[in-house]
Parts: C-alpha cells; structure tokens; sequence
C-alpha cells in the first residue's frame, strides 16, 4: 500500500502542466539540414536546458564565459536550446544550433552550423526585424563567421562590442552602421551560441 | 471472562480468511467507482470550462464583415490576405439592441516583413480601444507594465508568447515593417492560455493612422447581458449589411453535442463496469457464504437469528464496497490529471481549464452510489445465508 502512494504521488506530480520557456528551432529541419549539410544523411534533436544540466553553477559559468549575465525576463536558465547533432551514416559530421536574442526591434535567432571541431560552417539569422535587415542578412556577412570557432570569439567583448586588435574577430565589419544594436546582438548570439554549443556538444573543448 | 466481540468485526475477519479474493473485489469497486467519479467529475469539469473558455473570450459575439477573417491564425494562414472593413458607425446600431452591454471595436492589421526569415513572414496587430477592450478582458493580467498611456499613442501591449518569441520587454520597441513605423511596449500580458498569449494589442487609432484605415474596423465584439436571447440577437445583428455573426453560444452548442455524443458512450461503459463491479460483490460474497455453509449452521444452533446472520454477510458486503469506493475515490483525486490528458488525447477538441472537476461532494455521491449498489448486492447472498437450516447445514459436512 505504501508503495502504491508512492506511485501515485510521482504520476500526480509528473503529470502537473508545465509551461516552459521558447527556444529557437529551425523553421524547417529536414530541408535546413540537407542545406547547410548536402552530404548528411539523418540527425538527431537535443533538447537542453542550463537548468537541468547544471543548475546554477552551470550558468554562473556560461556567463562568464560570455562575458556578461543573462538578461531580462527570457533569457534565463530554463530555455530550452534545440540542438541538432548531423549524421552521415553512424558518424557525426556537425551541429546546428540556434538561439534568440533581444534585438532592436524584436527578437533575433541566429542560426550556426558547426563541424565536428566547432568550426563555423555556415551563419545566418533565421529571424530579424529591422529597417537595415536586408544589408545584415545578406551572405556576405554571414561568410565573415566561416571558420571562425569559439577561441576567436574569446577575443570579443559582449559587453563594449570591442574586439581584441588585429584579431579574426576585429575584421568582421557591420554592413550596416545604423543597425549597430543588431549587428552586436547578432555576435553576442553568435558568441552564446557557440558557448552552448561546447558546453553540451563539444565537452568543453574550448574551455580554458 | 469472554470478550464479546461485535458484528462488524466478525465480518471484518471473515473478509480477511481469503485476503487475494476480498482484495480483487475491492479493486473491482475501486476501478468502478473511479470510472464514475472521474465520469460525473467530467460532466461538470468540460461544461465549466468551455463556459470560462468562453467568459475568458470577454464578448459572446463577434460581428465582422462579411468573409474577414476573425482570429489571427487564420489572417497567418491567408498569408496576411483577406482582411475586410466595416464602417466605425457600425458600433452605433449594434449598442441600439436591448440585448447588447457592451461592444469593443477591433482593427486587424497585418504586413508582410520580407526580411523575416529567410522568406519573410507576416506581422499582425490588433488594434483596440482602451476605454472598453480591458474592461471586457479583465482576466488579461500584466507580467510587466500595464494598458497604453493614451488612446492615441504609438504603443503596445504584447501577448506572453508574442513577447517571448520578440524578446520584448516595458520599454523595447517594435518595429512596423514597411511602414517604418516604431511602437513603444508597455505592457507584456502574463499567461493566459487563449488567442491573446500571441497577440499584439496596440490602440485602436493608432492602428488606423498607422495603415490608413481611419473611420473603419474589422471587428466588434459584443459582450451580452446574460439574460438575453442570444439567438434573438444573432437574427437581429444579421439584418445588418455585409455582416457575419461569429456567436459563442453557437459554438458551445456545436461542442456541447459533440461531447454528449462521447459521454453517453462513456456513461454506458461505466454502467456496464459497475455493474461487474456489482456481480463481482455477489460472486464473493456467495461463495463465502457457501463456503461457510456449516458454520452459519452453528451460529444460527447457538441462538443466532436469521437477521443476525443477515447483518453479518450484509455487512462484509458494506466493507468490501466502502473499501473500493474510497480507494477509488483516492485514484481519481490522486490521477486526476493523468485521466485529464487522456481525455484531452481523446476528444476532437478540448477547453482550456480543469476537464475534470472533482471534489468532496462528487466523492460523497460516488460513495453512496457504491455502497447503494453494495446494499443491492448484499441482499441475496445475505438472505441466502439467513434462511440457512442448522441441522441440515450440520448434517450436510459428512456428505
């Protein structure tokens, strides 16, 4: 009898409506994956929060590592990120990854494809609402995050939008100085996006 | 000297001789009585909740123009397309109905954003009037903020997902795509589990200057006095031109029936588990009845009365049935929840609240029905037992 209280009170509990944060999909998984991965043939969904990873610690240290806190009322520990780990047969050839960010006029995703090294492959926003969108959704600019990885990222403050001099990341240029608020919100998802990315797929690899 | 030792307790160890079989019967009642709770529970949880669904609404009926789309899901799916107009004036002639309390106007605007995404989407707007549009949505609550600063202002309120998905927060801007056109937030809803979640409210005027469309609206919603005739009113409201009536009360109807379709099928599966559960009672109990053929024999030779024996197995009937029916009634306050999302997993459509809606009264039902059935139950094994003859239940050992 005891046991069987037990058991009630977990399915009881288990079964309590739960309303979690939004994260940041892709709009269209099959047809994304087959673009920014010709050669794949599956992948695999993650769904991962801070929060259940590791809690408080984990995101004191994701913070730090982004040089900057968590902000506002959605950016928080319980966001659910969707990560997409790419196959070609059995072997893992990438990740896809994207986030939201706070932007100017709403919200920003920016979208990252990753090889297996945490190399970016490809950059683009999936969403990005601003009067100079189209110079920053142009793929001239997402081409100046191609190869870059979190180590260069490292020489980027979130916080100034400075980059350390004559670094890789001190030569990507802002298509659209009138749209600064966005341009830095997009290097700062970049840069977050990345940190998730080594955090949950990667194994820290880039942690110093 | 002897302790004495009562009724109840001589049928409490008789149940006890055969643990396996009294429990099995226990659970048999305590599965009927929870189908029935959960059941009766049912009854009053939809119905309550498709009417607060509805009260959540703010109006009963909706009046647009005739083919305009009236809810923003369907403007997303017409890809922003489809939206037609009705004059402002309108208003006036629908307040001139006795049955009428309230009308909000509403302007839907929506615009193509061809730099969202990678090929573009839609941004929709919902203009309101401040002075009657909360007061009809009192359930709307604030996460941050509150309603616009004035009727006219170039501001927003932003539904929670919509604020979600825009990272918006008291302060923030929106831009208007194509319009060029900046809107200050200041206000971000809490949850509220309807339409609205993903809406952006903004002023009605604003809305109007913003896209041209001064003097005309897309919407009304009427809230109506709880005493009208609603069907009077939808006839009334239809003489006017180029008009669709949207009425909530048509809707319930339509949903109403369609879940009484599936609650009779579901009261008719109950009737028939109870009525296992019932001959369940009677199996056990007969067969302990028969298997103690020659005690009862004794008792009665030591001066029990037929009524004395009747007690006694009507009784052992009462513990098994009050048993399973509290055990029931425990399984179905403690899974409450699990037997809503089945339901929810059943039905073509589901309201947003508690489907089921069980309490103490409900519980207390439930156990009298049980023990009802068990009373019933209990009479023939009971009477069988009571007119058993002491010498010839003694004498039958040996055979």
């Amino acid at each position: 009898m005891k046991y069987l209280v037990i058991i009630i009170l977990i399915m009881s509990l288990v079964s309590a409506p739960l309303f979690a944060a939004v994260g940041c999909d892709l709009n269209d998984p099959d047809r994304d994956v087959k673009r920014l991965f010709p050669d794949s043939t599956g992948y695999k969904t993650l769904y991962v929060t801070i929060a259940e990873k590791g809690g408080d610690a984990l995101l004191r240290r994701v913070e730090e590592r982004l040089g900057d806190k968590f902000k506002g009322l959605f950016e928080t520990a319980d966001v659910p990120y969707t990560m997409y780990q790419i196959f070609k047969g059995k072997d893992i050839i990438g990740y896809i990854h994207g986030v939201n960010q706070k932007g100017q006029y709403g919200g920003v995703q920016v979208v990252l494809a990753l090889d297996i090294e945490g190399n970016i492959r490809a950059f683009y926003f999936q969403k990005l609402t601003n009067q100079y969108a189209k110079l920053l959704l142009d793929r001239e600019f997402g081409k100046q995050f191609i190869g870059l990885n979190l180590k260069d990222f490292n020489d980027y403050d979130v916080v100034t939008g400075q980059a350390k001099a004559g670094s890789r990341m001190a030569a990507i240029k802002n298509p659209a100085p009138k749209a600064e608020e966005d341009f830095r919100a997009a290097l700062r998802a970049a840069k977050k996006n990345l940190i998730l990315c080594d955090e949950f797929l990667l194994g820290n690899k880039y942690l110093k | 000297m002897a302790k004495k030792i009562s009724i109840y307790q001589i049928a409490y160890k008789n149940l006890l001789r055969k643990k396996t079989r009294s429990a099995l019967t226990i659970l048999g009642i305590g599965l009927s009585a929870w189908v029935l709770i959960s059941l009766l529970g049912f009854n009053r949880g939809y119905e309550s909740a498709l009417n607060k669904d509805i009260d959540n609404m703010g109006f009963q009926v909706l009046v647009t123009a005739k083919g305009c789309p009236y809810e923003a899901a369907t403007l997303m799916l017409k890809g922003g397309t489809g939206l037609r107009y009705m004059k402002e004036s309108i208003l006036a002639d629908i307040l001139k109905h006795k049955e009428v309390q309230q009308v909000t106007p509403q302007l839907m605007a929506a615009i193509f954003d061809p730099n969202r995404g990678e090929s573009g989407g839609i941004n929709a707007y919902l203009g309101i009037d401040p002075a009657t549009f909360p007061a009809m949505k009192s359930y709307l609550k604030f996460k941050q903020g509150a309603w616009f600063t004035d009727p006219n202002a170039f501001e927003a309120v932003v539904g929670y997902e919509a604020a979600e998905l825009e990272q918006r927060e008291v302060g923030d801007k929106l831009l208007i795509p194509e319009k060029n056109v900046e809107l200050k937030v200041v206000g971000i809803l809490a949850r509220s589990g309807t339409a609205d979640d993903g809406t952006i409210f903004v002023p009605l005027r604003a809305v109007q200057k913003i896209f041209d469309k001064e003097g005309q609206i897309t919407a009304a919603g009427i809230k109506v006095d709880k005493n009208a005739n609603m069907t009077e009113l939808e006839n009334k409201l239809y003489d006017l031109p180029d008009v669709q009536v949207v009425s909530m009360a048509q809707v319930k109807t339509t949903i109403m029936s369609l879940v009484s379709t599936a609650k009779v099928m579901v009261f008719s599966i109950a009737l028939i588990a109870i009525l296992i559960a019932m001959l369940g009672v009677v199996n056990t109990i007969l067969m302990s009845v028969l298997e103690r053929f020659q005690e009862i024999g004794i008792i009665k030779s030591m001066g029990a009365m037929p009524w004395d024996v009747f007690r006694m197995i009507w009784t052992e009937t009462i513990i098994l049935c009050l048993l399973g029916g509290a055990i029931g009634i425990g399984f179905s306050f403690a899974l409450s929840k699990i037997t809503d999302i089945l339901i929810r997993r059943l039905l073509p459509y589901t309201p947003t609240g508690s489907l089921i809606a069980i309490n103490a009264q409900l519980g207390l039902i439930t156990l009298a029905v049980v023990l009802g059935i068990g009373l019933v139950s209990g009479v023939y094994p009971a009477w069988r037992a009571a007119r058993v003859r002491p010498l010839e239940s003694i004498r039958s050992e040996g055979d």
